[in-house]
């Protein structure tokens, strides 16, 4: 298998998260993998992407045109990196309803307005990278893991939130097959 | 045993499993969770090793150094540009050598990501004369800490690892030792005065030519134990590739993605190099490409008429590595002609607005700028600054010039001598000054040059991950009684969520320089608003919203107070995310004219 999936967002969106999230998916599976974080001064609320490849690669860096997967946590922020997806990928994003959205040419699309239901109060907002991460699992029918590896994987990360995090998951998978 | 683990976690385990018991240096992206681990590793498996910051770069370098004289297993961590502030000891201490193995970790940053220059530290060593070896995977990064710590040891001398970014931040399965049987050298420092306290010209000559001899027995090694074997496996292909570090792994992913077929060399130490019996290799190719990155370092080593590289053009020559300027690089050299497969469809070019980086929602650092600003009018001043977060309020236009680390300090003196009609404010965070900023205050002190320093001290280095500073773990150490102690008053003013305050304070503060001979010295304390252990006490949890009927839209907030909260909405009135605000309160005395913001004191009710 090679699936390589770009995670974009801004810092504090927990954008690293997902990624360690998706390596541990990999490790446990003892698929190879190779994934790239941002630190330091890109966190203070700017832009962030990071990458994580999985299968046999040998550099961690995701390439324009070659990305299976994206997963946007903000809409500006997924549209800022559609160069790396290529035209057979999937492109998951966060964007509000009132906001227009442009035709893209992918073969997988799908948005959600993740910001509103976190403001209706039906997750955290600190939640909102692992309710990407579950409206990506439903839409992303190539999607690497099988939701119960995604499941282990949060729960390994960090076991104290990890009820509360699944719970996110849960709900947003659920949100997904409704809307599709 | 198999673990998932970043670059830098890698380093720190192939570190405790090489026998490292001093680890010293100073935090700076991408170097920063190497000690961090270290310390995290200490404590978890209750291991004796010394794994502590040093005040800069060169203090850490010099602490682990003489642990090297000394016998032990030492290593200096720190990024790139810290090393230009320890090179001065690095310059001495490849002349006279260590008895215990020395690793000096100098982590790079092609691409700017988070430093001011894109230079590249295997040049350093090159000019240093140490070995350097350049890590291109997680796993390369724990291989080759080991090794370079066990190379040190044997030929006495600083060995460099030279991880990027894309290798301290990359994430992989690492194959590492099993089990860690922590078994340190005992530390006993043999008096050797002929060699630890060289002095020229006949010492230090001496030494030189020991230098020279050395380097010359690592190029053999190299070629034995790490070249040879990689040309060894060559094929004869038309085209040979030598790839230095990560380049190896994006040269490796480029063939395979275009279908091309070249034999591939992988150095993993660029310098000192074998050139003769490199050379002698190239001989039966067409053409040599060098694949490194960010300074042409091997490909200067081994220039030929059939290499090419950065110095022909052929490869970039700035930014960070990518597949599509392989392809170019494979393009240029007639070894591929097909269509660039890493470009994408200019429709998929949108204009978005950027994204950079700013300081935090409820940072102390936003409201102390603010006042400045206010108090010393743009036309009238120079506002010299340094590197840490704060530097992010260039955006609230409170900054004139950033150089390196405190610059800030000396350049006030210079921009006071040279433009005394203006009112110089520099400002500097406290892990700055203990860096480097008490030596330029004692010479301002010293040549009384009149201007105002304000150390914006919120007791922790942030920007690279909330380190300690010395203030910090030793509450003696007090940045007010360090500067009374150079012979100057230091003025005092405990940051203040109402913002008048703080105007009063800088305005008392322009009181007194104007009676003032020589710098005007202040001291902000502040707090990090991501300081777990601090920030609670300080946040008064009051948090905003805005009035829309007072709203005039006249961008005050939006261009010159500058808190990321704070955007306008589709009715073209200000309003707060409710996720973004701190709860700072700092907007709602002086920031805005019409007094839009207000309190929202249902805001933790609503479940926030």
């Amino acid at each position: 298998m090679k699936y390589q999936i770009v995670i974009a967002g801004f810092g504090g969106q927990g954008v690293v998260f997902l990624v360690k999230v998706l390596a541990i998916c990999a490790g446990n599976r003892n698929v190879p993998f190779l994934g790239t974080e941002n630190h330091g001064m890109s966190q203070r609320g700017g832009s962030v992407s990071c990458d994580i490849k999985i299968g046999g690669f040998t550099n961690p860096v995701i390439d324009k045109n070659q990305a299976d997967l994206m997963i946007a946590l903000e809409k500006n922020e997924g549209l800022r990196n559609l160069g790396f997806l290529k035209l057979s990928g999937t492109l998951v994003t966060n964007a509000k309803d009132k906001d227009e959205y442009p035709e893209l040419p992918f073969e997988g699309f799908a948005k959600i307005d993740a910001f509103k239901k976190a403001e209706n109060g039906e997750f955290p907002i600190q939640g909102l990278n692992v309710y990407m991460l579950g409206f990506a699992l439903i839409n992303d029918a190539n999607f690497p893991f099988s939701i119960q590896e995604v499941r282990d994987a949060i729960t390994q990360m960090n076991a104290k939130v990890a009820a509360q995090n699944i719970v996110i998951l849960d709900q947003a998978m659920k949100d997904a097959k409704e809307l599709k | 045993m198999k673990q998932t683990l970043m670059g830098n976690d890698a380093i720190a385990w192939g570190l405790v499993h090489a026998n490292v018991d001093m680890v010293s240096g100073y935090p700076g992206t991408p170097s920063s969770e190497i000690l961090s681990v270290v310390q995290s590793i200490k404590h978890k498996l209750n291991l004796d090793i010394y794994a502590e910051w040093g005040t800069n770069e060169k203090v850490g370098f010099e602490v682990a150094y003489a642990g090297a004289i000394a016998g032990k297993r030492t290593c200096a961590t720190m990024k790139q540009v810290g090393l230009n502030v320890a090179s001065d000891s690095l310059m001495s201490a490849s002349y006279i050598g260590n008895l215990g193995g020395m690793l000096l970790i100098a982590a790079d940053d092609p691409g700017f990501h988070s430093s001011q220059t894109e230079q590249d530290s295997r040049v350093f060593a090159k000019f240093a004369r140490i070995p350097v070896l350049d890590p291109a995977t997680p796993q390369d990064a724990y291989d080759l800490t080991k090794y370079g710590v066990e190379l040190s040891e044997k030929f006495q001398i600083p060995v460099m690892l030279r991880p990027v970014m894309r290798v301290c931040h990359a994430r992989e399965i690492i194959e590492m030792d099993e089990e860690t049987n922590f078994a340190p050298n005992k530390g006993e420092f043999k008096r050797d005065v002929p060699r630890w306290g060289a002095v020229p010209r006949t010492g230090r000559f001496e030494q030189g030519v020991q230098q020279l001899n050395r380097i010359e027995v690592i190029k053999e090694y190299n070629w034995d134990h790490l070249l040879k074997p990689e040309f060894d496996r060559c094929e004869g292909k038309k085209v040979l590739i030598i790839a230095g570090g990560t380049g190896h792994g994006f040269t490796k992913e480029t063939l395979s993605d275009l279908g091309l077929d070249a034999d591939v060399v992988k150095v993993l130490m660029p310098y000192p190099l074998p050139v003769e019996q490199m050379r002698d290799r190239f001989k039966s190719y067409d053409k040599v490409l060098v694949v490194e990155e960010p300074y042409p370092c091997i490909e200067e080593q081994i220039a030929s008429p059939n290499v090419y590289g950065k110095n022909t053009n052929t490869t970039h020559q700035i930014d960070e590595m990518s597949k599509e300027a392989i392809l170019k690089a494979f393009q240029n050299i007639g070894f591929y002609a097909g269509e660039n497969i890493y470009a994408t469809p200019p429709s998929l070019d949108f204009e978005v607005e950027a994204r950079p980086p700013a300081l935090c929602p409820g940072c102390p650092h936003r409201d102390v700028y603010y006042a400045i600003t206010k108090v010393f009018k743009k036309k009238k001043a120079i506002y010299p600054s340094d590197n840490g977060c704060y530097t992010l309020a260039l955006a609230q236009g409170a900054i004139d010039s950033i150089l390196c680390m405190g610059a800030s300090v000396s350049m006030a003196s210079g921009f006071s001598i040279s433009d005394p009609e203006k009112t110089t404010v520099a400002t500097i965070g406290d892990g700055t000054f203990f860096h480097s900023g008490i030596p330029p205050l004692l010479n301002a002190i010293y040549q009384n040059h009149k201007f105002i320093l304000v150390i914006l001290d919120n007791s922790t280095i942030a920007m690279t991950g909330r380190q300690t500073t010395p203030s910090r773990s030793n509450k003696n150490i007090d940045i007010k009684k360090i500067v009374e102690g150079m012979g100057v008053d230091c003025m005092e003013h405990q940051y203040s969520y109402e913002m008048q305050d703080n105007i009063d304070f800088f305005r008392e503060v322009k009181k007194v320089h104007a009676d003032a001979t020589g710098p005007t010295v202040v001291v902000v304390r502040e707090f990090c608003i991501l300081d777990r252990e601090r920030a609670p006490d300080f946040i008064p949890n009051i948090f905003v919203k805005v009035d829309a009927d007072l709203c005039v839209a006249c961008d005050q907030c939006t261009t010159i107070y500058k808190c990321p909260p704070m955007a306008y909405n589709d009715d073209g009135v200000i309003e707060i995310d409710p996720f973004l605000c701190a709860g700072c309160g700092g907007c709602l005395d002086v920031v805005c004219p019409t007094d839009a913001f207000v309190q929202d004191f249902d805001y933790l009710k609503r479940g926030n």
